[in-house]
């Protein structure tokens, strides 16, 4: 299958190497991919009444994203230069360059999860935010269900309190108070976590009450200062007159209760690690959903670009013309994960 | 093989064609410096929101035209940036004005209260941050722009 070498089908072609020409394309395809995210962005907030746009909601550091920008930057720079230099057949100088760029890749990536933890630790993720303030109640009502529980366990994993289903905590609540008046281990438990266990046993049993309790005045939908169940809560109900009603649950009743487990002594430290801020953020999910699917992304392809510099450098001292092309190509790639971070910077951090 | 080498060759050739083209790289790094610095102050200091986004953008708008004449050489490349870049450019910015009507328009349900009780669900957002915020500054919290009337019921 020879090949014979029209010289006027030359002309015919691209004056680029294939390997850019395909890179080109790849771009092309990558300007969509990214556009259908900024595109959506756009159009979800938009079309949204509101927005969350203060930094005490969305953790969002313009400085953190400038600097992150600025990084991109030099990098990006660094980038040409290393082409510049290969084109000259400077490879030692282009190796330093490409070293740096990697470098400023690893900081941009350590920027970023300094911000996603900043997120996280906040948990702003996207089906975790509260938008309203009733919602942002039961969401503290469950987190508080969910520390009781973990407490619960200690008692039924190690075996203190035997028990057939140990997530009947409402039945178990009973055991565990009574814990205290039992004597001996049951077989198999040492005497050292049965003592502990039995320390805090009243301890746990309260919490578990605290949490009932709000559990059951979120159920009624009745002020804290109102019973919500059992004889008191039917009689409070039967002295109202005719179109009255009971005070309803308020936001600021339940945050000033939680502030006041998180201040208690003895099972504060549970509640303040199980149990977020309560915090509404109307909007603040779809928030989250394209701000973590953007910038996610986008660290992807920092990954991806980080993969390719490394299989440049890892040629050490034998790096050679034949890179030429692909330093170019990897140049082009990394420029376009410049730009693309470009417009998700005023986007996200600033507007 | 050969005839890849040789096309190879004659892309280098042009290559050293373009090298007459010479930028001043370290110039292009320093308008993007200058370009992201603005933006940051443009966010810090207060001003309408709308002049805001048209400047912030006008700026972000800059830094990719540097980025991709020069750092990305298209200003030198030949037509062919244009035969490849302006299909994928319209299809993409088709998707989004797909999406719009459908998507962007509702894409919570009619009944949630982040719509049926907007105004109820943002005063009660803005008095849980005047409570929270009273020694900072008296930033507004939602942009007025963005806040509607509730709708009767």
């Amino acid at each position: 299958m020879s090949h014979t070498a029209q010289p006027t089908a030359l002309k015919m072609g691209i004056p680029i190497p294939n390997s850019k020409l395909g890179l080109w394309l790849f771009l092309g395809t990558e300007i969509m991919f990214f556009t259908a995210f900024i595109g959506s962005y756009i159009v979800l907030r938009l079309g949204s009444k509101g927005w969350p746009t203060d930094t005490n909601d969305t953790h969002i550091n313009v400085f953190l994203g400038g600097l992150n920008t600025f990084v991109l930057i030099v990098s990006s720079y660094l980038v040409v230069v290393a082409h510049e230099a290969m084109a000259q057949k400077n490879f030692s100088r282009a190796r330093t360059y490409l070293t740096g760029t990697l470098l400023l890749a690893f900081l941009f990536l350590g920027i970023k999860s300094i911000e996603y933890y900043g997120k996280i630790s906040h948990d702003i993720l996207p089906g975790h935010i509260a938008e309203t303030s009733s919602q942002a109640v039961k969401k503290a009502s469950r987190e508080l269900e969910v520390v009781v529980r973990d407490r619960f366990a200690e008692y039924t994993s190690s075996g203190a309190v035997p028990t057939e289903r140990p997530n009947d905590i409402v039945n178990l609540v009973n055991q565990i108070a009574a814990l205290p008046t039992t004597a001996t281990p049951p077989e198999g438990v040492s005497e050292g976590t049965f003592n502990a266990l039995k320390e805090s046993a009243p301890v746990d049993a309260e919490l578990f009450r605290q949490w009932m309790n709000l559990h059951q005045h979120i159920v009624a939908n009745v002020s804290l200062e109102v019973p919500a169940v059992g004889p008191e809560y039917l009689a409070a109900r039967a002295e109202l007159k005719e179109g009255e009603k009971l005070p309803e649950l308020e936001y600021a009743e339940v945050t000033s209760l939680l502030t006041k487990m998180k201040a208690d002594e003895k099972y504060g430290h549970y509640v303040t690690k199980g149990v977020f801020e309560p915090h509404p953020i109307v909007y603040g999910n779809i928030f989250a959903s394209t701000y973590f699917l953007m910038t996610g992304f986008h660290a992807v392809h920092v990954v991806v670009g980080m993969i390719l510099f490394w299989m440049v450098l890892r040629q050490g001292s034998k790096l050679n013309e034949k890179w030429t092309d692909f330093v170019e190509n990897s140049g082009l790639y990394w420029h376009f994960v410049d730009l693309v971070w470009i417009f998700l910077f005023p986007m996200l951090y600033i507007i | 093989m050969s005839h890849d080498a040789h096309a190879s060759q004659v892309a280098h050739a042009d290559d050293h064609a373009h090298d007459t083209h010479h930028v001043n790289y370290l110039a292009i790094f320093a308008v993007l410096c200058v370009c992201t610095a603005l933006s940051v102050i443009l966010d810090v200091i207060h001003m309408s929101k709308p002049v805001t986004i048209v400047l912030v953008m006008a700026v972000a708008i800059t830094k990719a035209l540097c980025v991709m004449m020069f750092f990305m050489h298209l200003k030198f490349e030949g037509n062919w940036k244009f035969v490849l870049l302006a299909p994928t450019t319209i299809l993409a910015i088709g998707l989004p004005l797909a999406l719009f009507p459908d998507i962007g328009a509702s894409y919570y349900t009619p009944t949630a209260p982040q719509v049926t009780r907007w105004a109820e669900e943002i005063s009660d957002y803005q008095k849980y941050h005047a409570e929270h915020m009273e020694h900072a500054e008296g930033a507004a919290i939602i942009e007025p722009g963005h806040v509607e009337p509730a709708h009767a019921e």
